[in-house]
């Protein structure tokens, strides 16, 4: 075939030029609906929620988590794009994750030292190791559904933020149910939860993502 | 320079808009950029395997163009694209190169003119097609011929036609991942 010809059928070809952005919200909103909705039947959302929303460590972890979720959705946009990877900044990822780190320290040293222990197992770690992986299924699927559409030149890093964001995301959901405000509990376990769910995806970014 | 690198932009707005005539000016301008840097790389290829990679690069872009992103400078997002599908199509034929971004600034485009050489992989693909794909993208690419005219000849509405030659498109590049693999 003659590249003049590949040209003549390539250019007659007017579908489908959807930009990236519309992609991503296409499939990215109701996944994050579903997620939702199977929170709200299944667990239920937190009986005393509009009081947690008043209580500063309560929202941090929505605004944690949703960061990272924001972020990582971000984050994926700027590597679909072939070029990405030079336009791509994560240390805002890095303050996120550096903020947690400091509310983790702060709620150490304010908190009784008898306490401490009971703070850190608390009582759902279980259900949110659990449920956190499982509400970012669909939100991790769709980010990864987006980027497969796009262009990335580092897939294993788009897999990452796909990751990332839908977990971060998925955390903020779950934290509609969970009553365990200390720090120091859903810092560790919801970054383990969303540290796990990243791995996977980073690893399933690297095969699926390239093109 | 400048002006030309402008005229890209512009054209793949409105490529991208669904201007067919547009996005035929576009990959006119960018091929002998492309088959410049990929013969420069080639290191005695030949000139029909050239031209083989030189079509994949072709079909990347354009299933990959809505990733351009309207405003910013097309350059950039046409070399990425072209370095990452030339070393995959390189390594495909066992060949390892770099290919860094400066190269495409130095390297000089090829002779413009007639198409030099008849490449044989993507006719091979096209063969795999099923059989009334292959006859869309055949009819359209090789015959020049329209939708209307397509669709008559294959009993199809224009509509179903262009959904046809898109979807054709798409597994010509699964198609060749696949091989690779």
């Amino acid at each position: 075939m003659k590249t003049e010809d590949l040209i003549r059928a390539l250019a007659a070809d007017t579908q489908d030029t959807r930009p990236m952005m519309s992609r991503l919200l296409m499939g990215l909103v109701p996944a994050m609906l579903v997620s939702l909705a199977a929170l709200w039947v299944v667990l239920g959302f937190r009986a005393d929620l509009a009081e947690a929303l008043r209580m500063p460590d309560s929202v941090a972890r929505f605004v944690l988590t949703g960061a990272l979720g924001l972020l990582g959705a971000r984050l994926a946009l700027v590597l679909a794009r072939p070029e990405g990877r030079d336009a791509a900044r994560l240390w805002p990822l890095l303050a996120v994750v550096a903020a947690a780190v400091a509310l983790l320290g702060w709620a150490y040293v304010t908190t009784p030292a008898e306490g401490l222990q009971m703070a850190v197992v608390g009582k759902t770690r279980t259900t949110c190791l659990v449920t956190i992986p499982l509400l970012s299924v669909l939100p991790v699927s769709a980010i990864m559904w987006a980027l497969r559409q796009g262009a990335t030149t580092v897939p294993a890093l788009a897999g990452f933020v796909a990751g990332l964001g839908g977990s971060g995301l998925s955390a903020a959901i779950y934290a509609l149910h969970c009553t365990e405000d200390t720090p120091l509990f859903y810092v560790p376990w919801y970054g383990l939860a969303i540290l796990g769910v990243t791995l996977v995806s980073t690893v399933v970014g690297a095969r699926l993502l390239r093109w | 320079m400048e002006r030309q690198s402008d005229d890209w932009e512009q054209l793949l707005t409105a490529a991208n808009a669904g201007d067919s005539r547009a996005y035929t000016r576009f990959l006119h301008a960018v091929s002998p950029v492309l088959r410049g840097v990929i013969r420069a790389k080639s290191g005695g290829l030949g000139e029909a395997s050239c031209e083989d990679v030189m079509q994949e690069v072709l079909l990347a872009i354009h299933l990959k163009r809505h990733t351009w992103k309207a405003g910013s400078p097309v350059r950039p997002w046409l070399y990425a694209i072209t370095r990452y599908k030339v070393i995959d199509a390189f390594r495909a034929r066992g060949r390892r190169i770099d290919l860094p971004i400066e190269d495409f600034v130095d390297s000089l485009a090829a002779e413009p003119g007639p198409d030099p050489t008849e490449a044989a992989d993507m006719a091979k693909m096209i063969g795999m097609l099923e059989g009334r794909s292959a006859e869309i993208v055949r009819k359209i690419g090789m015959e020049g011929a329209s939708f209307a005219e397509t669709g008559k000849a294959l009993d199809m509405t224009e509509g179903a036609v262009r959904v046809a030659l898109h979807r054709a498109l798409k597994n010509l590049a699964a198609l060749r991942e696949r091989h690779v693999k």
